[in-house]
């Protein structure tokens, strides 16, 4: 008898807790939230939030690595501050300098992380769940080069913080140096901002032809290999030649016009690695043009896949 | 309002024709869309997500049109694959809940909806785990849950027991009754298995070569037929030669006499008849028409899609 009140108490108590299917009544959002849902989604994939561990390592060591000189010279600069003179200075690295000598770990980042962006989806048929909701194919497209090139952003500035946090403390009048050394940083705001879009547009839009990883990595390195090397090397074999117009060839290049044009944004003049007969001007329009293309591409193929 | 509407709806790659001048009225309620491998289903379904244009006619979904309307009708329309579509590194949570913000639901409202929706798909515990090391039953109610995260008006629902055994099947069509009853959604249930359809469905489309076949009520395809079949356990021929005997139109089948039933004194004229020859009598019933049936039938005339619309 008690027994079988008890079962019943339980069970009405269960019930209590089993509302049953629920409409949902509340706010809809339109396209723009999907899309920033999607991006925020992105970014944090490509740091590996929410992923597995092993989904953290290849982002956070490469980005890691790219900071970690700066960091160095950080931590020179403050142990060593008072035992150097002023005037004296330990910079080993500028902000115009650093990319041009660390890029490759962020081309190595862009391997690793932008087939992680969109192969996945591709391989996992994922797709065809995004574009049966209210989400267009270009949103998709850029939301997810947005991801990537604010992901490349933030590894990109970090290493320039450290590097004005470590020139200021190097200076005796801490305050007064915030006030010299701002100029010389702020330049590298829009020059990291072209880096990030530049090489993201690149890699996202070359990814995106392949659902699997390992060949589009493939092909990733193998564009920036050869696209450094050949113009260069026709712009080499077209000088003896007197082939003067040789020199635009250099403008193909993705990571020698970036260098090109992060110095216009510093004020600074190339070095003789470059052909004297063009400005950095012209590689700032070149990097520009560059984005510009990838994008296109990228939403090509973003309006062609079958979902 | 109509659920689905097409009118000569057409849809052709090169030269296969995948939809030939489709005309359907249907409305709300579980749909069941039949049809071999290849007769035109997946298509059908495309369309009217806006996934694939119509090559010429017109469709439209709770009343919007499939070209002009896509993004509405996204919007109160969920989707299930047939083909796999989960991501295996993230957990089923986590997946739901980012599909359900997609859909345009705010952060906390995309949790508590993803949540409730899981429950009632039966993921529970395992919901934190990542798909990749789903059973395909539970990717199957992943694949549900994410298609009901945002409250959708209509379900679309491709072979959504592919891969199943038998338990995962009844469970998952389970779910779809008490999605299409309970839950009040509308779904339509793609499937080349007949069974699971009269299982579920309280209305049927079938669709065979791009062509309608039939669209009607489930109730109406497995009516009573006027044949009474009577089993024995021996003696069936002397059976069928002594009913012929007494006016009765018979055919024997293996151990069966079939019946045409005219009137109610058949039952009697059987009754007696086995009796007279004592017969081990096994059965007497009235036989009902199957759903495989239709796809006997031969077709009535150049365009059986005009004669079967509701």
């Amino acid at each position: 008898m008690s027994a079988g009140n008890r079962l019943t108490a339980s069970s009405a108590a269960g019930s209590i807790y089993d509302l049953g299917y629920r409409h949902y009544e509340g706010k809809r959002r339109g396209r723009l939230y999907a899309a920033w849902s999607l991006y925020v989604e992105s970014l944090r994939g490509i740091w590996g939030f929410g992923r597995p561990m092993s989904a953290k390592a290849a982002p956070f060591i490469l980005a890691g690595l790219y900071s970690f000189f700066a960091f160095l010279q950080l931590a020179f600069a403050s142990t060593l501050a008072n035992a150097i003179s002023s005037g004296q200075q330990v910079q080993l690295f500028t902000y115009a300098s650093y990319f041009t000598q660390f890029g490759l770990l962020l081309i190595l980042f862009c391997v690793a992380q932008a087939p992680e962006v969109v192969c996945r989806d591709q391989r996992y048929q994922v797709l065809s769940l995004y574009f049966t909701r209210a989400m267009g194919r270009p949103d998709y497209a850029l939301a997810r080069l947005a991801s990537l090139a604010t992901a490349l952003f933030l590894a990109l500035i970090v290493p320039m913080i450290a590097l004005f946090i470590g020139d200021v403390l190097m200076k005796p009048d801490t305050i007064g140096a915030i006030g010299d050394e701002l100029p010389r940083a702020l330049p590298a705001i829009p020059a990291c901002l072209l880096i990030a879009a530049s090489m993201a547009s690149i890699s996202l839009a070359l990814s995106s032809y392949s659902p699997r990883r390992a060949y589009s990595a493939i092909g990733l390195i193998a564009y920036f290999l050869l696209m450094e090397a050949v113009p260069a090397i026709i712009y080499a074999v077209a000088q003896h030649g007197g082939w003067t117009s040789g020199d635009k060839l250099v403008l193909l290049t993705p990571i020698t016009s970036l260098t090109g044009a992060s110095d216009w944004f510093f004020g600074q003049t190339l070095t003789s690695d470059f052909p004297a007969t063009l400005g950095p001007d012209a590689y700032v329009l070149a990097c520009l043009v560059s984005v510009a293309a990838f994008t296109a591409i990228l939403l090509f193929r973003y309006r062609r896949i079958a979902a | 309002m109509a659920l689905i509407e097409t009118s000569s709806l057409t849809k052709d790659y090169g030269t296969v024709k995948a939809l030939d001048r489709l005309d359907l009225q249907v409305e709300p309620g579980i749909i069941g869309l039949v049809g071999a491998n290849g007769a035109g289903k997946s298509t059908l379904i495309k369309i009217l997500l806006g996934l694939i244009p119509p090559s010429s006619g017109r469709a439209s979904v709770l009343g919007l049109d499939v070209v002009a309307d896509t993004h509405e009708i996204r919007k109160v329309v969920g989707y299930m694959p047939e083909h796999d579509c989960l991501p295996p590194d993230v957990g089923a949570t986590e997946f739901v809940t980012h599909m359900a913000r997609i859909s345009g639901l705010p952060r906390t409202a995309a949790r508590e909806r993803t949540a409730e929706v899981l429950r009632h798909v039966g993921l529970y515990e395992e919901r934190y785990r990542q798909i990749g090391g789903y059973s395909t039953g539970m990717k199957q109610r992943v694949k549900l849950a994410q298609a009901l995260a945002h409250d959708p008006k209509l379900l679309l629902l491709d072979e959504p027991t592919n891969g199943l055994d038998p338990t995962g099947r009844e469970e998952m069509l389970d779910l779809i009754k008490r999605t299409g009853t309970d839950f009040g959604i509308s779904v339509v249930v793609a499937s080349h298995l007949l069974g699971e359809i009269e299982q579920v469905c309280t209305f049927l489309l079938a669709i065979d070569a791009g062509h309608l076949l039939k669209a009607a009520p489930i109730a109406t395809f497995t009516q009573r037929t006027p044949v009474v079949a009577v089993e024995v356990e021996e003696g069936a021929d002397r059976l069928t030669a002594a009913l012929t005997g007494r006016g009765f139109k018979a055919r024997q089948e293996e151990q069966c006499v079939l019946l045409v039933l005219e009137s109610e004194a058949l039952y009697d004229a059987v009754r007696d008849t086995v009796a007279d020859l004592g017969l081990p009598l096994v059965r007497v019933q009235q036989e009902r028409r199957r759903l495989e049936d239709i796809f006997r039938e031969p077709e009535q005339g150049p365009a059986p899609a005009a004669g079967g619309v509701q």
